[in-house]
């Protein structure tokens, strides 16, 4: 196994003192896949020539070519769950900062040409695939063939896998096939709510919750590693054609697995089915993974993640377009902008918790939204705060300072706005859709100058604090 | 193996909560325990306590016992949509559910801080 | 400071409405240890400003038994000297995880105003709004406005915006312990209330010495000589009033603890509903929290029933007023009524008796409870009485419990000080810190 040599000091902060990756068990191997990443994207950022299997980057299968720095994309448009900050904390900790975050309007806009990732995580398969409609698709497809690296993980496995469905019909970029697909349900023990979704006339089942165990078969770039585990949330099994490689195939289950299904019949669904594929398609790629691989407490499933990115991103340079209305934000007025965006979001985060203690949800869509979520992304943003306040320069987008306060006042007012209403017992569900939609484009903005910071300062030889 | 607490013998410390998020992250904090002191009515003196189990929130409310099951479809919403099944509801890491301090050498570190003994591990 | 504390010192200009923060350093941390010890230095250091303080002890918010100590520091205007209130139930631990572990106001504000700490944010709102209101309807407004209902309050109502020197900060709807007129602080500052909410996290020195420590210190404590005691009622019974429960039994709800504190110092009566009821009543304010045993043992002695001492208690704390002082005052005149005594605090003055030392709140008894700590006799309560308060509040013990539990000992005290901290702290200068205090 390729495991960096790297001592463990001079972490990021990402990494050092993390309290909740020490509660959840890390060991110092795990950590050193996170530092190995890290250590190769410090080291391109500062200019420094690596190749694939050598040195920092030994971590990596051995190529002759040279490392870059990818720029990913990370989907948030609509019918995205909350998933994809599982994405952004994987990028986050092994220091992948050039990223940009892409509504479905940008997808549209054709700003995936300028990327080298585009990764579409867990969420509503139909509605992404409605959201980013016969444009969005041609543009996907475009990325790809141009050479372009697409990463779909649960829903995002689903979507450009064949199909005659409304919607995900405009994909089918992939012959490969669903096999948790049937006519008629099996008996459901546990969980009724998270066992099947409808497709079409029949059903998409899920055996299983919770981490399996996988194999994986040796195939590039996956070389390093024989078996892991990850976790599985409505993610396909799949069968896949001769286009694509098998990278891991669902091995069986641990002491987590939660049934859903009789243990037996879950056993014969999944068990030797892909659970990870690769395929080839024009000067591109796909990755697509049942099991959510980005999850954060599974490092060995993130290394992987991690490998294919370095492994099959877009080989051509992209110069990045120059944007004339960037800003770099220091000192005074620097400092007010963190107190600004700090004062709303501990404001917004008290009433959240709140709450998590009423018995309250919201339907938007055909989903169910609890008020635990909105806390999602406000802690997305919270552990972050310090840090970026803590690092040299912002960089963002003229406009974008005010426009974040202007979201995060908003995205308060509206909490606040929720809890009177549920003390007086009135109904709060108009005000979901807008809290919801302010979250997401809040999120997406604050760490889209998060991103952009940090990567200048990375530049910059800044400091890693 | 659960938890089980006797909401009249509890005196609303909240002990039981900051040993739970000692588990969770190592250190004092209350916001990832799964196990919480309802004491939101103050002025009532009405107070219980919720913890956050797999498939559940069993609520010790003075009057006796609740238990929530989470992630149940409902007959129907206050707005009166529909709401399909959610097979692709994810965790959210943030209050994980209950898992009797598996891994900490204390067992349940609610059950052994409760100072009127109010918080029992049962079969 | 990187333990136990968010190493912040927050200083509040009200005059000229502005905010900084020092850094808590562990020098000052070392030589003070943390509550009053650093409470007091702080005062030194802005005496010219009439500074009033507020501040968390070294183990507040811990899982130490009883770490449920907040303290307020100022000039008394009762006694001209520096003295010190305790502030308990959920707020002193609430202080600890706003982000900062004291809090310096200084100045008077040009107009109303409350300070909202939060997360390690410091917002000075505007509190037109709340000024005449009572306390009750203070804290209603501040949880309904910022949305949250648990956020803790320090609020004063009509007799701190008067102006009297009876006037007592009180917590959320409670009496708070201050027997020190720090209402009329808070008051001729404009300052109506401070409002805390905090989900921070404090990291220790050696976790896992220090929580065993804890889990061993619960163990000794459990079966101690409180054990099978609760409320205020069995707390008068130790003071020698004898039939304390039968006469406040048939208002009695329940009984509840401050912040992990293992005996529940406080005792819910209610008033407008049948105290058995166990669900949650419809009636909003059906009774009254009592956390002050003094204040009750004197309406008690003085002769009014269990209803009306109630009565009043609650008026007290509505108005803001130190229930402690209207009571001795009430006893005095010989008053019974609670509607006659309430109508008597808009004017209300008068000497009351102020507590051995003269620094701390008399609110925690002036004796051992239940327990024996090897007294020889009464004679000995009143030093003993002075270094146990300024051990709690040094170190953020619930004084009360301070009181109960002999376990708590002096090196006890030494040793979570260094298992949490990483300093070194020596039995010489926890003498010399008490000694500090005391003066």
């Amino acid at each position: 196994m390729f495991v960096s040599n790297a001592p463990l000091s001079g972490l990021p902060a990402q990494l050092s003192g993390y309290g909740q990756m020490a509660g959840i068990g890390f060991k110092n191997a795990d950590m050193n896949f996170y530092h190995s990443y890290a250590s190769i994207n410090q080291n391109l950022a500062w200019g420094v020539n690596l190749h694939y299997g050598e040195d920092e980057a030994s971590i990596l299968p051995r190529d002759p070519i040279p490392l870059r720095i990818p720029r990913i994309g990370v989907y948030t448009g609509s019918g995205t769950s909350h998933s994809w900050l599982w994405f952004v904390e994987l990028f986050d900790r092994m220091l992948f900062h050039d990223l940009v975050f892409l509504t479905e309007d940008m997808v549209r806009e054709g700003v995936l040409q300028d990327l080298d990732v585009f990764v579409i995580s867990g969420g509503d398969t139909i509605r992404i695939a409605e959201g980013l409609g016969c444009e969005g698709a041609g543009e996907l497809e475009s990325f790809i063939r141009g050479g372009g690296l697409y990463i779909g993980s649960c829903a995002g496995a689903y979507l450009p896998l064949k199909s005659s469905k409304q919607y995900l019909d405009r994909f089918n970029f992939v012959d490969i096939k669903i096999a948790n697909l049937s006519k008629t349900l099996p008996e459901v023990k546990r969980l009724h709510s998270k066992a099947s979704t409808a497709y079409g006339c029949d059903f998409v089942y899920h055996p299983v919750r919770e981490d399996v165990r996988l194999r994986t078969t040796g195939k590039k770039p996956f070389t390093s590693v024989e078996s892991l585990c990850a976790p599985l949330y409505g993610g396909p099994s799949m069968v896949t054609g001769r286009d694509s490689d098998v990278l891991a195939y669902y091995q069986g289950f641990t002491e987590k697995t939660i049934f859903l299904v009789d243990e037996s019949f879950a056993e014969k669904t999944l068990v030797g089915k892909v659970a990870a594929a690769r395929t080839a398609m024009g000067d591109g790629h796909l990755y697509l993974f049942g099991p959510h691989f980005e999850h954060p407490h599974f490092p060995m499933a993130n290394h992987l993640v991690a490998t294919a990115i370095f492994w099959d991103m877009k080989r051509e340079r992209i110069n990045r377009k120059s944007s004339d209305g960037e800003i770099i934000l220091e000192g005074a007025a620097k400092k007010k902008l963190v107190l600004d965006i700090k004062r709303e979001i501990s404001n917004a985060r008290i009433v959240s918790v709140g709450l998590e203690a009423i018995p309250v949800k919201w339907i938007i869509g055909c989903k169910t939204y609890e008020p635990e979520k909105i806390r999602v992304f406000l802690e997305a943003i919270w552990k972050r705060i310090n840090r970026l306040e803590r690092s040299g320069g912002f960089r963002l987008q003229k406009g974008a300072d005010e426009q974040l306060v202007a979201l995060a006042c908003q995205v308060r007012q509206i909490l606040r706005e929720m809890k009177s209403r549920i003390d007086d017992r009135l109904d709060t569900q108009d005000l979901a859709g807008d809290l919801f939609s302010s979250l997401r484009r809040l999120t997406m903005l604050f760490l889209q100058v998060y991103f952009d910071s940090y990567a200048c300062n990375l530049e910059s030889g800044s400091e890693i604090l | 193996m659960r938890i089980d607490v006797d909401a009249l013998t509890c005196i609303g410390c909240m002990a039981c909560e900051m040993a739970c998020g000692y588990h969770r992250d190592d250190a004092f904090a209350l916001l990832s325990s799964c196990i919480v002191v309802y004491r939101t009515r103050e002025k009532k003196d009405y107070f219980g306590v919720v913890v956050k189990e797999e498939e559940s929130l069993k609520i010790a409310r003075p009057e006796g016992l609740e238990i929530k099951r989470i992630g149940v479809t409902e007959e129907s919403s206050d707005s009166g949509q529909k709401k399909e099944a959610d097979a692709s509801a994810k965790p959210m890491l943030l209050r994980e559910p209950c898992d009797l301090c598996s891994g900490m050498k204390y067992g349940p570190m609610c059950v052994k801080i409760c100072p009127v003994n109010a918080i029992s591990l049962v079969e | 400071m990187d333990y136990l504390s968010s190493n912040k010192i927050l200083i509040v200009d009200l005059e000229a409405s502005q905010i900084s923060e020092d850094e808590l350093d562990d020098e000052l941390v070392g030589q003070k240890i943390g509550g009053v010890g650093i409470t007091s230095s702080l005062y030194g250091a802005y005496k010219d400003r009439d500074p009033i303080i507020l501040g968390a002890g070294l183990l507040t918010g811990t899982l130490f038994p009883a770490s449920a100590l907040g303290v307020i520091s100022a000039k008394s205007p009762r006694t001209g000297g520096l003295t010190h209130s305790p502030f308990t139930l959920k707020a002193g631990m609430e202080l600890k995880y706003t982000g900062f572990d004291y809090v310096v106001i200084v100045g008077k504000s040009k107009k109303p105003v409350f300070l909202w700490l939060h997360d390690g944010v410091a917002d000075i709102q505007e509190a037109s709004e709340f000024w005449g209101a009572d306390v009750w309807n203070t804290t209603d407004a501040i949880r309904k406005s910022m949305g949250d209902d648990l956020i803790q309050t320090l609020v004063i109502g009509p007799a701190g915006e008067r102006g009297s020197d009876l006037a007592q900060i009180c917590v959320n709807y409670w009496a708070s312990g201050d027997c020190w007129g720090f209402g009329k602080v808070f008051g001729e500052k404009n300052l109506k209330a401070v409002a805390l909410r905090g989900m921070g996290l404090l990291e220790i020195s050696d976790p896992e010495g220090f929580v065993d420590q804890c889990f061993e210190v619960l163990e000794t404590i459990k079966g101690g000589a409180f054990a099978g005691k609760s409320g205020v009622e069995d707390i008068l019974t130790a003071m020698g009033e004898k039939d304390a429960k039968e006469w406040i039994a048939p208002f009695v709800h329940r009984h509840s603890a401050c912040y992990n504190t293992p005996y529940p110092t406080n005792t819910f009566v209610y008033l407008n509903e049948n105290p058995k009821t166990l669900a949650e009543p419809t009636e909003q304010e059906p009774g009254f929290l009592i956390n002050d045993v003094g204040a009750l043992l004197t309406l008690k002695r003085a002769g009014l029933s269990a209803e009306s001492a109630c009565r009043v208690l609650k008026a007290c704390a509505k108005y803001g007023i130190d229930p402690c002082a209207v009571a001795e005052l009430s006893a005095r005149s010989g008053q019974k009524d609670p509607d006659k005594i309430e109508q008597s605090f808009v004017d209300l003055k008068g000497t009351v008796s102020a507590p051995e030392g003269g620094k701390f709140s008399s609110w925690a008894p002036m004796q051992p409870l239940f327990a024996d700590f090897g007294l020889s006799d009464e004679s000995a309560y009143g030093d003993w009485w002075v270094r146990r308060q300024a051990l709690a509040y040094l170190f953020g013990i619930h004084p009360i419990f301070a009181n109960m539990a002999p376990e708590l000992s002096e090196e006890l005290m030494i040793e979570m000080f260094n298992k949490g901290t990483g300093l070194d702290l020596s039995q010489e200068t926890l003498d010399q810190a008490i000694a500090d205090v005391c003066i």
